[in-house]
């Protein structure tokens, strides 16, 4: 006897994405509505009702948790990028009602594979998700850097997958099982089949040197698509990375477990060579992005001596903070359009100072200089993985925020420094004003006081 | 006492800015923010007076302490103290901010609101650094310090700017990651970030060496200690007159601090065993880079290069671990703070009314502007090392003290001094004497707020000079008891 209860959020989202197909057909506006109030019951449900849900029986205590708590922040997520949603697509003509619709399957596909215990589900998790995100990437389909997105991100993610699809099998032919637990004795050929596994995650959370496709799709892609590859279906794939790493006891196979090292290393120089010489902002976010997997990657393997808290400190702190950024980005616009160019910053303190110091606010934090909160992100990182004996890696990162702050203050330097050539027009969003205010105030907020947020944390996990 | 003077201190400014900031600027001319920001700067020096008068010199340790939780679970704390070493660098802290803001008041005149933003929020973080004595505190507000100065001279400087700014930032940030990576570590394995525990605690020869060389790092960058001292002739050149003097000032005693505070405390055996290192590269520093100084055109860069020979004493005297030599040191610190801030006003004077700083445009200035060449000697003397001036006292101390390490080392600090009075009397001589240039004529001479804070200034120098006691009497239970 199957126990709906359990599926109570996949069925939830469901009907969402049913009731969104039908009324989005009379009433584009309506389905915005719809899905926030949808998203903000869910959520409520949640928090309130959380600990009773869970797939697939079988998790540990502390799975629960962690899957309950993805999802809230996960539900959360989708409401401020519903709401963000609208005036952008609007800007560029592509204000269709199938958006949302994509939002919400990849947002069902992020639900499923966070909660999944067992391969093949993550599989068909994970497929859902990507999909919808290969069409957002393409969904600017009269511009053909978008398309070219779309195609890329899909060649590339079908690679993926079909590794994806070759580990899970080879796992299968040696154990005979899908589920995790049952996952113990296994010899060289699953080992194999994992790291198959893993390389299609770290293509999935974009680590290198999995890494080829991020900054082009970040390009070519509508900005609003970028701010939801960059956070949701990003912060899902790490946290199924996060339960594969711990749940399958990767740190015991020291193959992977060297992988997993060699990857972190890599994503972290990577990520900051890659951004130096780039002249976009969104390739200069993607390179900065891979930077933050592999602090992140850091963390997933040196999260023992310290709580959860820690990691989804830096989670949270990083989807706050880039959240924030394409807000202000999404605020702003040349005469050509979206502003593209890190010189289509300049002088942008002239033109609207709120906008440049939240800027500033995202990428001091961004690079770790106190006194915001991704300083702290960093810190417990890196007294993480120092604790564990990690030294070789966190001295690595250490070495690669420095190269980061490089770009980071170039941003800066134009925003601050530079006077302003091509004309600014400011498209005064209120939502995404809001939400690049109050993201500059958590930022800054959670450096003072940061105690809430790791208790509630704790809470959950405790 | 429980009135938390040091918080105190620490928010004055930061809440002046604040009201600053949120006052519309359409209301407010420039004279009225500098006035403002003057007041509230002012009011913080006054505040900082009381901490000398209310320290108890006979008490050791750390008073006017204030504790409060910060991270249950890290053990991270916001806790805040002050002993003799830690109050004249605030003392000069809070000195030298307001003379930054008047020597501004005439020559910046754009943006000036975050101008006076930005020195505020500056001089609260550099005394956020000189009070905490936790880790990790002390961290933050060493790193937040660069924000501020990375915007002051990429906003206000010279034409290259941007490469100074973003050489001092980086250079900076790279020597305090690897702090940072140390301070993980010894958190980890002391599990406090207190300053006073981690003292006592041993941690095993090997590790103490790799520590005191991260520390090292950082601390070695802000002196700056020559092979690292490259990013500040750039930073000083291009910097405006007030990030200067506050660069000069107290930034880079940051470094020296960090050194007695933080590093001889922590690894007493590292501290002995780096000396050779230590005493090598600052006799390299003054000697090598006293004679750069003395092939400058620019008058900023000399100073500079002035700055990196001085600060060269004051890292021998700190390790040659002898209360003599930490006295020197820090007195050098102190005299240093005085008076190349002083000299890098003098520039800013003439650099205001001329708008060149190249030692070949000036020549018989002396003539044109008799006060100004007047207190332009007594800081030349001062840096020269006259007796009778603060200077002096530094580094006859330093000397003395070198003696009982290696007469090697006395030969090359004492060549250092003869060296230093060389380049200073020549730019002295270039920029006063001689012939009066056609162009000089026109410049004027000092005016009523130059007056004053050069004054200000001078007076300090002579009394430091001739009354050494008042400075020795704060350090010398702290330097006795807390680092040696």
């Amino acid at each position: 006897m199957v126990n709906f209860y359990l599926y109570l959020p996949e069925i939830f989202i469901l009907v969402l994405i049913l009731s969104t197909l039908t009324l989005g057909l009379l009433n584009r506006d309506s389905s915005i509505t719809l899905n926030t109030i949808g998203f903000t019951l869910l959520s409520i449900f949640l928090m309130t009702n959380g600990y009773g849900i869970y797939l697939f029986s079988g998790f540990t205590e502390s799975t629960i948790n962690l899957v309950v708590l993805s999802k809230i922040i996960l539900s959360l997520g989708s409401i401020i990028f519903i709401l963000l949603l609208k005036r952008p697509l609007k800007n560029e003509n592509l204000y269709r009602y199938e958006y949302i619709l994509f939002v919400l399957f990849a947002t069902l596909g992020s639900f499923v594979l966070i909660s999944s215990n067992n391969f093949l589900t993550a599989f068909i998790g994970l497929e859902l998700q990507s999909l919808s995100l290969y069409l957002m990437a393409a969904f600017n389909t009269k511009d053909l850097n978008s398309n070219e997105a779309g195609i890329k991100y899909f060649s590339l993610g079908a690679l993926s997958s079909g590794f994806l699809l070759f580990g899970i099998s080879m796992v299968y032919f040696d154990t005979g099982n899908f589920l995790f637990q049952n996952l113990n004795n296994f010899t060289y050929i699953s080992e194999i089949g994992l790291s198959l596994i893993l390389i299609s995650l770290f293509f999935k959370v974009s680590a290198a040197p999995f890494h080829i496709w991020t900054p082009d799709v970040y390009e070519g892609s509508p900005t609003i698509s970028t701010l939801f590859f960059a956070t949701l279906p990003k912060f899902a794939s790490l946290i199924f990375l996060f339960r594969v790493y711990h749940e399958l006891n990767i740190t015991d196979i020291e193959s992977l477990n060297y992988i997993f090292q060699i990857v972190c290393a890599i994503s972290l120089l990577v990520g900051a060579y890659g951004a130096i010489t780039q002249k976009i902002i969104k390739r200069l976010l993607a390179f900065s992005s891979i930077n933050h997997i592999g602090f992140i990657l850091l963390g997933m393997m040196s999260y023992k001596l310290m709580s959860e808290g820690t990691l989804f400190f830096y989670l949270i702190v990083y989807l706050i903070t880039t959240f924030g950024i394409f807000a202000v980005i999404l605020n702003l616009r040349t005469v050509e359009g979206e502003v593209i160019k890190i010189s289509d910053l300049n002088g942008l303190r002239f033109t609207s100072r709120p906008k440049a110091i939240a800027l500033l606010v995202f990428l001091f934090s961004l690079a770790g200089i106190p006194p915001f909160a991704g300083f702290f992100a960093k810190f417990f990182i890196l007294s993480a993985s120092v604790n564990e004996g990690l030294y070789l890696l966190s001295i690595i990162a250490v070495i690669s925020s420095v190269i980061a702050a490089f770009y980071y203050l170039s941003v800066i330097k134009n925003m601050f420094f530079n006077e302003s050539k091509t004309e600014l027009l400011l498209d005064n969003n209120k939502i995404s004003s809001v939400v690049f205010i109050i993201s500059a105030l958590f930022v800054t907020l959670f450096f003072f006081y940061p105690d809430p947020l790791i208790d509630l944390v704790d809470t959950l996990f405790s | 006492m429980s009135f938390p003077i040091l918080s105190l201190l620490i928010l004055t400014p930061l809440i002046g800015a604040l009201i600053i900031s949120l006052s519309s600027s359409s209301q407010l001319n420039n004279q009225t923010i500098f006035i403002s920001g003057l007041w509230i700067t002012t009011g913080e020096f006054i505040l900082s007076l009381l901490l000398p008068v209310f320290y108890d010199q006979k008490i050791n340790g750390y008073q006017f302490k204030e504790f409060h939780t910060w991270f249950d679970k890290f053990d991270i704390n916001y806790y805040l103290g002050v002993d003799g070493i830690s109050i004249p660098l605030i003392l000069l802290t809070t000195f030298l901010v307001p003379i930054c803001l008047l020597c501004s008041l005439n020559s910046i005149k754009s943006r000036v609101k975050e101008y006076v933003i930005y020195f505020l929020l500056l001089e609260s973080f550099i005394i956020g650094v000189f009070v905490s004595i936790d880790l990790v505190i002390f961290y933050v507000f060493f790193e937040a310090v660069l924000i501020p100065m990375f915007l002051i001279i990429g906003i206000w400087g010279g034409e290259n700017r941007m490469y100074a700014t973003f050489k001092f930032f980086l250079y900076t940030l790279a020597g305090s990651v690897l702090m940072l990576l140390a301070i993980v570590y010894i958190i980890s394995v002391t599990n406090t970030g207190n300053i006073e525990i981690i003292s006592n605690f041993k941690f095993g020869n090997q590790i103490e060496l790799i520590l005191f060389l991260c520390f090292f790092a950082s601390f070695a960058v802000k002196v700056p200690m020559f092979p690292f001292h490259t990013w500040l002739p750039d930073a000083h050149v291009q910097a405006p007159t007030g990030g200067s003097v506050i660069l000069a000032g107290v930034l880079l005693k940051l470094g020296g601090y960090g050194f007695m505070r933080l590093s001889i405390p922590f690894f007493d055996f590292a501290s002995v065993y780096f000396q050779p290192l230590i005493f090598s590269l600052s006799c390299i520093a003054i000697v090598y880079t006293s004679i750069v100084a003395l092939r400058q055109e620019d008058m900023k860069k000399m100073i500079a290069y002035s700055s990196v020979a001085h600060m060269g004493f004051v890292t021998i005297g700190i390790f040659t671990l002898t209360q003599d030599g930490m006295n020197g040191a820090y007195f050098q610190m102190i005299s240093h703070g005085i008076v190349s801030a002083a000299l890098f006003l003098i520039v800013g004077v003439v650099y205001e009314r001329h708008h060149t700083r190249m030692i070949s445009d000036y020549s018989g200035v002396t003539n044109i502007m008799p006060r100004y060449s007047f207190f332009f000697m007594i800081f030349m003397l001062a840096s020269v090392g006259l007796p009778g001036t603060s200077g002096f006292v530094g580094e006859f101390l330093v000397i003395l003290s070198t003696i009982s390490v290696s007469v090697y080392l006395t030969i090359f600090t004492a060549i250092g001094v003869v060296l230093g009075a060389a380049y200073m009397l020549l730019l002295y001589k270039n920029v006063n004497f001689g012939d009066v240039k056609s162009d000089i004529k026109m410049l004027s001479d000092l005016n009523r707020i130059e007056l004053f804070y050069f004054t200000c200034l001078a007076t300090l120098t002579l009394l430091l000079g001739v009354y050494p006691k008042l400075l020795f009497k704060m350090i010398d239970q702290s330097i006795a008891t807390g680092i040696l």
